[in-house]
């Protein structure tokens, strides 16, 4: 079978839905501008690029149409190209990656693109016209529970207590601050160009945060809960793209190979504690690879609430320093559909980055799901 | 006369930064400026900090969005040249002679020939400040007095001096009016202008007589307040409310410009009690409390000063028998046999005195007087209609028994009133000793002189119409708190028959405080309490035709609200044609707080309208989620501007910025659409979700629960809401008209009329005015 491999990441800053300098940006816009840095960075002849996968959670309004296409004709790509919108919530451009590397190996294609964007400041998290079905709804909220929700019960049920929750996003922001004063972040962020000028650096991190800070927000979602906006990934936009290919054609065309695909999974879950979802989606990739928790390296888990990242923790037996090195998305932002495409990104350049072996980049889904990609040194 | 299109404000303090508001809420730019700031990189530092304080401030110096915009912050050293193309420049800087002056050196420098140069000082003579300034300068100069807080006080004090040009006075002048809405009243270039001449003698004299005859703050209070047509502050609270560490800084620039032989001075003494508490911090609400306070390490308990002590003690309720035993007789107040009765004849029998001798020294006249002291001490009687209720020759008499001076004016009524109605004109005393018509300034109609020379066309125990001219008819409510009530709608039925026939246009208008603050709720926990449900429902029946009438009338109707329009009063302007609104006016549905929802038509237009004219994304739901959170959070826009950008009121909707202008606007509004007026076509019905959006509904208001937002019975009530809004058990591929969706109304309101928890919460409301949260 044909190797894949990440040869290229790229992202655009992330910032606070609404209040960011992204919000009066147009989705469509961001993603082109990270999809054009990314081919001009990469060095990849575009004539080559089979297809441009886009992940999006909310695909409507200006992120509606099949918005993958629009982004790749207004990145300037060849028209010859391919281009679909895929939506699987949070998991979106995971999938992509996954979308494309089973093309790659079918021999479907030698190099794609691989993105994700949210504006959740310009289309609402459940979209404009929320219509679940009534008769089903009754029958099961969880398929429908809001998030906020699901991190309350996935703290309930196991024992994560506030201040755990709250010493997790401390941390989150501590690393991310640090990774963000040290340049650390320069290679992957595109500056985009927007109405009021550049926009160059992430928006959501909060160095000043401290534990006491922390304990003082209101729980945000259950009144009687331990989840706050604090302890949760704030509404974030941006867009985040990665090139895979198979490794003979970047060896070909001597593109900077980051990592390569060793395996990936998929897995549903109960949906009222979707943010379990890393774990049976993990253990099933690992178990795909020959792998075990304890040989990973580097792992980029998305911390879309600190209940279920330290839960799945806890459950996969991850070692806590190898998790999340430059911060999570309680501290950097979590634009639904770009997160996927961001943290397969960064783990491949953390593994080269650090110089480890083998990286997990694993996500929960609302409804009730995980997605994992298991990555192995070049 | 020249038109103000831009106007620039020098000074961001509370007034600066108040009036800039206020000039935007009129839609005019306006340039505000302050000095450099020294202790911030950004150089607009301060100006830009007034503006930013003030967007986040309540009472809201602004009325809306787009105003706020409309100010632009910078520094006297940067921006001055931005000067010159600004039509009026007011000057509210500290009231400081050479900092004023050198600030109008610099103004005069660079502001275009025919603007207009203003002062808000309080305190310096304009004639003083003037002086040494070139003749240009002083001929278009003039002093505005505004009221804190500017957007909110309706009085606007103007002086011109000897060489300000007519034309200067009249173009501010008619700005203030017509733009900001102000009530302009001339003064002369006297200390303290009107208001707080009178306004700070009264205070002076209300605290100074209490001390001296060791009485209880809440026992003044309850005399000068109510009793005396004063807002239940009193004095203790008012004076907590504007601060008292300035009451020694207006005392002694009043005492400085007043001359020798002023009765100001005799009361004018040092209070250690005042002087005290200013020292330890007890400043009023802005400090640390004042002559009330809430203790919070006592449990938010409530204190007064003990004005003999000056030590805090717990509040207690006021119980005077001379004020409980007055009944409507202001004179058996003041004639009571108590030490209470005899304070409140030394407080008003002064006041009223030096209020007599300001006629001719600080004002032309009384109606003036007695306007400043309504609107810019929020009195609900002048000193003049005061002493029209006590009586001249008891007032004359009184005051020379307990040796007071009799001022010449009372010489001069000599008996008589000081207003009266002659041949249906209101006529006031002047000093000449003859009457005179109350002319109220050109483009103003009041109601209440209509109903001075006329009769209504149809009145019952509710409501009444008036004929006011050129074929325009207006409906007026004139219940109790102007509650609609069957009578109301019965009225405005019979109503829409006459003026089919004997008018071109309705105007529904009134002139009480507010313009209807929904049903009357009374009559609705009456009937629910006998179980007269078809009774009820009759009742939402004849109040969705009668409004459906007034929407589909062969004439124009125009509703012309101020204050409060709330529930039922809301509705009833969603049906009109078009609504002129006052400024100040206050709507919203708000029904849920007693556990009830629009039935008369309310949620259908905020549909209809939302799904119309609300610029939003496709599909049914965006519409409907806009007209729900309105609707289920009880969500009331603070002002007319407000209520456009919330659709109460619809883009050509127009906005009155002066409350006397409002009927005459109104009735222009209402003449124009008569002419080849149509009746409008019913909405084309809508494409609603059903249960399906309602079931996204549902999800939203269970998370508002589990935050702690929304109570139980919230979501009972937002559930008969989100029904109606979705259109019941409608399909998308069907539609509902606007009578399938008064039906769901109504259907739904019965459902919860009929519901204990809404019982709960209307009774209780009735009982303490303040909504149940069960």
């Amino acid at each position: 079978m044909k190797k894949v491999v990440v040869a290229g990441y790229a992202r655009s800053p992330f910032t606070p839905a609404k209040k960011g300098e992204l919000a009066s940006v147009r989705p469509d816009e961001v993603a082109a501008q990270v999809v054009r840095a990314l081919v001009a960075r990469t060095g990849i002849p575009a004539d080559d690029i089979e297809d441009l996968i886009l992940g999006c959670a909310c695909p409507e309004g200006e992120q509606g149409f099949n918005v993958s296409r629009l982004i790749s004709l207004m990145a300037g790509l060849p028209r010859a190209l391919g281009a679909m919108t895929v939506n699987r919530f949070c998991g979106s451009s995971m999938s992509a990656v996954h979308i494309a590397a089973g093309a790659i190996q079918m021999g479907a294609g030698d190099a794609f693109i691989c993105a994700g964007v949210e504006s959740m400041s310009r289309v609402p998290m459940m979209g404009f016209n929320p219509l679940p079905h009534p008769g089903f709804a009754a029958e099961m909220p969880a398929a429908y529970m809001g998030m906020g929700d699901t991190a309350e019960n996935v703290a309930a049920k196991w024992e994560i207590s506030r201040v755990e929750q709250e010493g997790f996003a401390l941390r989150s922001h501590r690393r991310a601050a640090a990774a963000q004063a040290a340049g650390k972040f320069a290679d992957e962020i595109v500056a985009i160009t927007g109405k009021t000028g550049n926009v160059s650096a992430d928006g959501c991190i909060r160095p000043e945060t401290t534990l006491q800070s922390l304990a003082e927000l209101k729980p945000a979602f259950n009144a009687t809960g331990s989840v706050t906006a604090g302890t949760s990934s704030p509404l974030t936009d941006g867009a985040a793209a990665v090139l895979v290919c198979s490794e003979d054609y970047a060896r070909r065309h001597n593109l900077d190979m980051l990592a390569a695909i060793r395996s990936i999974a998929v897995c549903g879950c109960d949906p009222e504690i979707m943010g379990i979802g890393p774990v049976g989606s993990s253990l099933k990739a690992l178990s795909r690879a020959g792998l075990e928790a304890g040989q990973l390296d580097v792992v980029e888990l998305n911390e879309a609430f600190a209940s279920q990242s330290i839960a799945c923790i806890r459950e996969l037996g991850l070692d806590p320093a190898r998790v999340n090195i430059d911060g999570g998305a309680i501290a950097l932002g979590h634009p639904l559909g770009a997160t996927g495409a961001r943290i397969v990104g960064k783990a491949a350049s953390l593994l080269k980055r650090e110089g480890g072996t083998f990286a997990l980049a694993t996500q929960c889904i609302g409804g009730g799901q995980g997605i994992a990609t298991v990555l192995e040194a070049v | 006369m020249a038109d103000i299109k831009k106007v620039a404000v020098i000074g961001a303090g509370v007034m600066g930064a108040g009036i800039a508001a206020h000039v935007a809420n009129a839609g005019v730019p306006v340039v505000l400026l302050d000095i450099v700031a020294t202790d911030s990189p950004n150089r607009n530092a301060i100006a830009e900090g007034a503006v930013g304080r003030m967007l986040n401030a309540d009472p809201a110096p602004f009325m809306g969005k787009a105003a706020a915009r409309l100010v632009s912050a910078g520094n006297i050293e940067d921006h001055l040249g931005g000067l010159a193309a600004c039509d009026w420049i007011v000057e509210a800087v500290v009231e400081r002679l050479d900092i004023k002056q050198s600030l109008y050196a610099k103004i005069e420098a660079v502001r275009k020939p025919g603007s207009v140069v203003s002062s808000n000082t309080s305190t310096i003579p304009l004639a003083t400040l003037v002086q040494g300034l070139p003749e240009r300068f002083a001929q278009d100069f003039v002093i505005t007095h505004f009221f804190n807080p500017p957007r909110y006080m309706r009085l606007l004090e103007v002086v011109g001096g000897a060489m300000t040009r007519p034309e200067a006075l009249e173009t501010v002048s008619r700005f203030a009016d017509i733009s900001l809405g102000k009530s302009v009243v001339r003064c002369k270039d006297r200390p303290g202008f009107i208001a707080n001449r009178l306004g700070v003698y009264w205070l002076q004299a209300a605290v100074v007589e209490a001390v001296d005859a060791g009485l209880d703050i809440e026992d003044v209070d309850a005399i000068v307040g109510r009793p005396m047509g004063i807002p239940k502050t009193g004095v203790f609270g008012l004076l907590d409310l504007v601060g008292l560490d300035l009451m020694p800084h207006v005392n002694a620039s009043l005492a400085a410009a007043l001359p020798a032989d002023d009765p100001f001075h005799a009361l004018n003494r040092p209070l250690p009690l005042v002087q005290k508490m200013i020292a330890d911090g007890h400043t009023g609400r802005k400090g640390k409390g004042g002559f009330y306070r809430v203790n919070r390490a006592r449990n938010k308990a409530r204190e007064s000063i003990d004005l003999a002590t000056g030590e805090y003690r717990a509040t207690r309720k006021a119980d005077v028998e001379a004020v409980t035993s007055m009944g409507h007789t202001l004179t058996r107040l003041l004639d009571h046999d108590s030490t209470f009765g005899t304070y409140a004849w030394r407080v008003l029998g002064q006041t009223l005195s030096y209020a007599g001798a300001l006629v001719g020294d600080a004002a032309d006249g009384i109606a003036a007087i007695d306007e400043a002291m309504r609107l810019g001490y929020n009195w609900k009687f002048g000193p003049f209609e005061l002493i029209d209720q006590i009586g001249v020759d008891w007032l004359t008499a009184k005051l020379e028994a307990t040796g007071l001076p009799v001022p010449a004016i009372l010489k001069i009524a000599a008996g008589r009133p000081f207003y009266r109605v002659e041949d249906g004109r209101r006529q006031v005393l002047g000093l000449d000793g003859t009457y005179g018509d109350l002319v109220r300034p050109a483009g103003t109609v009041m109601l209440a002189d209509i109903k001075l020379c006329r009769q209504p066309v149809l009145k019952n125990g509710s409501a009444a119409l008036w004929d006011i001219g050129d074929g325009v008819a207006c409906f007026e409510f004139t219940s109790k708190m102007n509650a609609l009530d069957p009578d109301i709608m019965d009225l405005l039925i019979t109503s829409i028959r006459r003026v089919n026939t004997d008018f071109k246009a309705l105007v529904i208008y009134n002139e009480g405080s507010n313009f209807s603050v929904g049903a009357n709720l009374g009559l609705a926990i009456f009937a629910a309490n006998i179980a007269a449900w078809a009774e009820i429902e009759t009742m939402v029946a004849a109040g969705q035709a009668a409004y459906k009438a007034l929407k589909y009338a062969p004439f124009p109707v125009v509703g012309a609200p101020s204050g409060m329009a709330l529930g039922g009063g809301c509705e009833i302007l969603l049906h009109c044609d078009a609504v002129q609104a006052h400024a100040e006016t206050y709507m919203g549905l708000v029904e849920v707080g007693v556990g009830l929802l629009p039935a008369w038509g309310g949620c259908k237009e905020m549909l209809t309208r939302w799904s119309s004219l609300g610029c939003l994304p496709k599909g049914p739901m965006p519409a409907i989620g806009k007209a729900f959170e309105l609707i289920s959070r009880a969500t009331m826009a603070k002002s007319a501007a407000e209520a456009k950008e919330e659709l109460f009121l619809r883009p050509g909707d127009g906005i009155t910025m002066n409350r006397y202008r409002l009927l005459a606007d109104a009735k222009a509004k209402a003449l124009q659409l008569a002419v080849d007026y149509v009746a409008p076509e019913p909405p084309a019905p809508l494409a609603l979700p059903g249960p399906s959006g309602k079931a996204a509904l549902d999800m939203a208001v269970a998370g508002f629960q589990r935050q702690g937002k929304a109570t139980v019975h919230d979501g009972v009530v937002s559930g008969a809401v989100a029904e109606v809004l979705t259109g019941g058990d409608t399909d998308l591929i069907a539609t509902v008209d606007e009578d399938g969706l008064y039906q769901l109304e109504r259907e739904r309101f019965m459902r919860l009329v009929r519901h204990p928890g809404t019982l709960a919460r209307v009774e209780h409301m009735l009982m303490t005015g303040k909504p149940l949260r069960n």
